[in-house]
């Protein structure tokens, strides 16, 4: 997951000028209040004015943009700097020095593809020169998706001056050189227990890009309700809350589109089979029996059916490479205790331990029949580890110690122990999250290569569109810089980088964010009046 | 209105004026939109059900209809209304076109009378909203909203908007039980909101916010409390130290900040009232200028012997009257404990040579800071303690903010002043153990009988103040309490104290609490004992 950058590293001279002496001190990197912070940054002590009508420029650039993705992404970037004041300082002024006024931003992306591909290449180099030099920015990147993330950073370098009234960046000028630690930076939310509405969906997506955070995990249905359509079995989305409390296909094509506009891989979970029992409301021999409604009723082929043209419908609109198929928490009584299911064990010679592996090696076959590779939660592999497809990904929640296990017997993982980085524990203060290191204990380089990365959880069984944000954030900051930064620049004690995470929770509130205090676990609410940075 | 359309509106009221007794007695479950929130003064409705166009038309008439205000609340709603239908909708919409099936709805009318956009205490909000199917025989267009001014077309838009739902199987927007014939008007003139930026900041994207979510439950004056002894946000060019107050270079507004968040909240339809709490709740103002403290160690009230003093409120006042038009001023003035001119020398002495009490100065100060706000032609609101201290000296156009005490309102009103009720133990958002039915069934004009006083009372308020509120939480703690009295203020009084509210206003509160949400205003459940609580367990937001 490393490394990619440095095949655009040097493209341009100018970069070069300003490579020496990038390495700063600590308290100084504290200083910049970056989040996450880069891999590499200099910096000088000049300060530079953005143009009133400061231009994206794309000269020399590979792609073409037909879809409007960069365009789009820079015209959120300028919306987001111009939110925190209004901007009424004169355009072009003298009074801040011809030089020193920043025309716009050159962009210049080697790769011509807008694929948002799993694993490409999200690097960029960000150079904000010196008032003595062109009046340019310039942001270079081999995809649109790491401009994307240049844009990000370039948001946070600028400020707005109180006196004139513009937007500035202070410390020209700016050498970034910047990639992720890992390609998988995950954060999920559950819309089985509570329906989130599209614009909360949006919303978030939209603060996820603020924390260079990449794969929604979209956990969607569960137990409690089945909010999505499926054209291919269309009684299913009878399951959900209300008859409004639903997305339809195009929602949820509309989200995946807003996400990838974004560089954000939408991952969908159907969770089998022991998550399931809202499919029954539509399909009831979906159900065990009507008084034993979960797992999904494994003896029958209608079951793996239904699978079947969920995940067929899947494959047209999420096109991420990779599709959940859960597989936690598997409580098969039910199975023995529904005669049927019993004599259909008996006759295939299977427990009911045999019976949950059949279950879901089955699911994924047909996950890899639609092109998919799985991940499964981390009971899949704890007791059939070695029946599992090789492609599978190993979903982390419960233990310690299964990631270098998952590693050890060849497979790919994603971390999210629950001690850690469950959003929905509240009394899980920050500190954790940004301390939880997916490499814990894993020396071997090809072991480590194989954890993917990690991700935050967002259970929903108490939230809903009223404290998902809050919940979320600035928790989940914390543990995207971990997922961003380069290993050696993290800080080994979370307190040093108070400060700046502060200034990152006020920028997600100045951004319309509803990022809780810091202090205490998740959503805290201030116990008293106070500045934004000191709480 | 032409004798036809006048005729036509006589056999829609006569044909559904029985409906509308029984839609109060027996509301329809949970899941069978619409439900209305707040209430409208006299509505009707069919059975029938009618599809919305995706394209349907602005059609405006009136000296008003072509205002800018209009157009942009149109394309408003329009995107609040049709947020899911995309390409399967509009393929939907394409094969109904190819089978020559028109949509019954494919054009809003809006009618309004003035062309004056000035936006007042007392504007008027009323409009009419008739929605029918269009044929032969009618000459009305699909949906009418007729209104005197833009700001009642807002109201009727906002109910448009409430009528609309997205139908899941013909993932079309509906109206149902159309005909809909609504003739609306709010009870009271001042339907408030206080938000207070001075113990937390409050980002200008999320002000913008919650005026936008007003909007929603048709509240009409955002009572911004800008400074208080916490910090000093906003930028006085007259005096420019005092904004040195302020929590943080960061946590600021300019001058264009403040105009700005005006303009967004009167293309809404909502009033912002500023307040300068003085003399007791201003200890920041004296970090730019510590001569406004009577001493280093003894910081509030302001020094009321100084000239400087009364400078200082007056270059604010005239800085804050080139951003804020409403007519109304708040200049605070409750809670002011004097300790410190009595334990001052200088302004100790100053009493002594006046022959004052600080009883006497305490009025000399708000009676003075009140001329100045008349001068720069404002109306002066004050909290209730000033009335209570020295009521018969205030000036006689002084509104009379009432939050201690249960009857102010009744003794303010029978001296002929005016009064907006608030009182802390149903309408203060910040005491978190007010369930909503609590904050619904508190009746401003609660022991005011005689017509001529209950004039007086202009309208009530909720107040969000902020030790305890941020970025963070401050929605959630406003929705949806803020709504439940939003329709006391909003509704007759008739529709909202008759019957049992569990069955006439409960399911529409949570209807309204999900509509919020669906708009993405994080409005908290509506069951929980203490606002602001997540959700119990999993469930459906209209059960929650």
């Amino acid at each position: 997951m490393r490394g990619r950058g440095a095949k655009i590293a040097g493209v341009l001279p100018l970069f070069t000028l300003f490579m020496a002496g990038a390495i700063s001190a600590f308290e100084d990197i504290e200083r910049l209040r970056i989040w996450p912070l880069p891999a590499e940054v200099s910096h000088g002590g000049r300060r530079m004015y953005l143009s009133g009508d400061f231009k994206l420029v794309t000269e020399g650039s590979k792609y073409e943009d037909t879809t409007g993705i960069l365009k789009e992404g820079f015209d959120r970037m300028l919306d987001v700097v111009r939110l925190s004041h209004v901007v009424s300082g004169g355009r072009n002024s003298s009074r801040s020095g011809g030089s020193a006024l920043l025309q716009g931003l050159h962009v210049i992306i080697s790769s011509s593809t807008d694929e948002l591909e799993y694993g490409a290449d999200e690097s960029y180099k960000l150079v904000v020169p010196s008032p003595e030099k062109p009046s340019y920015a310039h942001l270079e990147a081999k995809s649109v998706y790491g401009a994307l993330h240049g844009l990000q950073t370039f948001s946070q370098l600028c400020h707005f001056n109180l006196k004139k009234k513009v937007i500035e960046i202070l410390m020209t000028p700016w050498n970034i050189t910047d990639q992720p630690r890992f390609s998988y930076r995950g954060l999920l939310i559950d819309t089985s227990r509570h329906y989130l509405p599209l614009p909360v969906i949006k919303n978030v997506i939209d603060s996820m890009t603020y924390a260079k955070l990449n794969v929604l995990h979209w956990h969607i249905v569960d137990t409690q309700s089945f909010p999505l359509e499926i054209p291919s079995y269309p009684k299913l989305w009878n399951g959900a809350y209300s008859s409004s409390q639903r997305y339809t296909f195009d929602d949820a094509a509309e989200i995946v589109n807003y996400a990838q506009r974004r560089g954000i891989h939408v991952l969908a979970e159907i969770d089998v089979p022991g998550h399931a029992l809202s499919w029954g409301k539509g399909y009831p021999s979906l159900w065990p029996s009507k008084n034993c409604q979960e797992p999904l009723d494994v003896s029958s082929n209608f079951t793996f059916k239904v699978i079947d043209g969920i995940l067929s419908d899947f494959s047209k609109i999420f096109k991420f490479k990779f599709v959940h198929l859960g597989g936690d928490e598997v409580n098969t009584t039910c199975w023995s205790a529904t005669p049927r299911i019993a004599q259909w064990l008996k006759k295939h010679r299977m427990s009911e331990e045999e019976a949950y592996q059949y279950f879901v090696l089955r699911a994924q076959k047909i996950a890899l029949s639609h092109g998919y590779e799985t991940i499964n939660w981390e009971e899949t592999f704890n007791n059939f580890g070695s029946k599992l497809n090789p492609k599978t990904v190993v979903h982390n929640w419960l233990g310690t110690g299964v990631v270098e296990r998952v590693t050890a017997s060849g497979l790919r993982c994603i971390v999210s122990n629950q001690d850690k980085w469950y959003l929905d524990h509240i009394d899980a203060p920050w500190q954790g999250f940004y301390d939880n290191e997916p490499l814990q204990d894993i020396k071997d380089k090809k072991q480590q290569s194989l954890v993917l990365g990690g991700e935050v959880c967002m259970w929903g069984e108490h939230i809903d569109a009223s404290d998902i944000e809050q919940t979320i954030w600035p928790r989940a900051a914390a543990a995207a810089e971990r997922l961003w930064t380069p290993y050696a620049k993290l800080a080994t004690n979370p307190d040093k980088v108070t400060t700046r995470l502060a200034h990152f929770r006020c920028l997600l509130n100045q951004r319309g964010v509803a990022a809780a205090p810091l202090v205490g676990g998740g959503r805290v609410v201030p116990l008293e009046p106070g500045s934004c940075l000191a709480q | 209105m032409s004798p036809n359309l006048l005729l036509l509106l006589l056999l829609l009221l006569m044909f559904f004026s029985l409906s509308i007794t029984s839609s109060l007695s027996s509301p329809s479950p949970a899941d069978s939109p619409p439900y209305l929130w707040p209430l409208p003064a006299e509505f009707s409705f069919g059975n029938e059900t009618l599809s919305v166009d995706p394209a349907v038309a602005l059609i405006v008439a009136g000296h008003g209809g072509g205002s800018p205000i209009v157009r942009a609340a149109f394309e408003r709603y329009m995107g609040m209304i049709f947020k899911h239908a995309s390409g399967r909708a509009s393929l939907l919409a394409r094969i109904r076109f190819l089978r020559m099936v028109e949509y019954d709805i494919t054009s809003l009318k809006i009618v309004v009378h003035s062309g004056s956009e000035e936006l007042q205490l007392g504007v008027d909000e009323s409009y009419t909203l008739m929605v029918s199917k269009k044929d032969e025989q009618s000459i009305v267009g699909a949906v009418t909203i007729e209104a005197n001014t833009v700001y009642g077309a807002l109201r009727g838009l906002e109910t448009f908007s409430q009528l609309c739902a997205f139908d899941y199987l013909t993932q079309s927007v509906q109206i149902y039980k159309a005909p809909w014939y609504i003739q609306d008007k709010p009870r009271f003139q001042y339907r408030g909101l206080l938000i207070d930026t001075s113990r937390h900041y409050l980002p200008i994207d999320v002000i913008k916010q919650i005026i936008e979510s007003m909007s929603f439950a048709k509240l009409n004056v955002l009572h911004w409390h800008i400074v208080d002894e916490q910090s000093f946000p906003l930028e006085t060019p007259t005096y420019p130290n005092l904004w040195k107050g302020a929590y943080s270079r960061w946590e600021r507004y300019t001058v264009e900040d403040a105009s700005e968040i005006v303009r967004f909240a009167k293309m809404r339809g909502i009033n912002v009232m500023p307040e300068v709490d003085v003399p007791g709740h201003a200890e920041s103002w004296g970090t730019g200028y510590p001569d406004l403290w009577p001493s280093l160690s003894c910081r509030e009230p302001l020094d009321v012997t100084k000239n400087f003093t009364f400078d200082v409120i007056s270059g604010i006042l005239a800085d804050m009257r080139k951003i804020f038009p409403f007519e109304l001023f708040h200049l605070g003035g409750d809670e002011v404990n004097t300790d410190c001119w009595k334990n001052t020398t200088h302004v100790k002495e100053w009493l002594q040579g006046r022959n004052f009490t600080t009883k006497d100065a305490y009025k000399y100060f708000v009676l003075r800071a009140q001329q100045i706000a008349i001068s720069k032609n404002w109306t002066p609101v004050n909290w209730e303690e000033t009335f209570s201290s020295f009521g018969k000296y205030l000036d006689p156009r002084t509104v009379v903010h009432n939050w201690l005490v249960s009857d102010i309102c009744q003794k303010a009103v029978a001296k002929g002043f005016r009064c907006i009720f608030s009182n802390q133990g149903y309408w203060y958002l910040d005491h978190l153990d007010v369930p909503w039915d609590e904050v619904y069934n508190t009746e401003p004009l609660h022991g005011i009988n005689e017509t001529s006083h209950q004039k007086l009372v202009i309208g009530g308020e909720v107040c969000m103040w902020g030790e305890t509120a941020d970025t963070s939480v401050v929605l959630q703690t406003i929705w949806p309490r803020a709504a439940a009295a939003a329709e006391r203020m909003w509704s007759t009084r008739e529709a909202v104290s008759k019957g049992n509210i569990t069955l006439t206003a409960l399911p529409r509160l949570h209807y309204f609490r999900c509509l919020l949400n669906n708009r993405g205003v994080p409005a908290a459940p509506v069951d929980n004992f203490y606002a602001r609580r997540p959700p119990s367990g999993p469930g459906s937001c209209y059960a929650q």
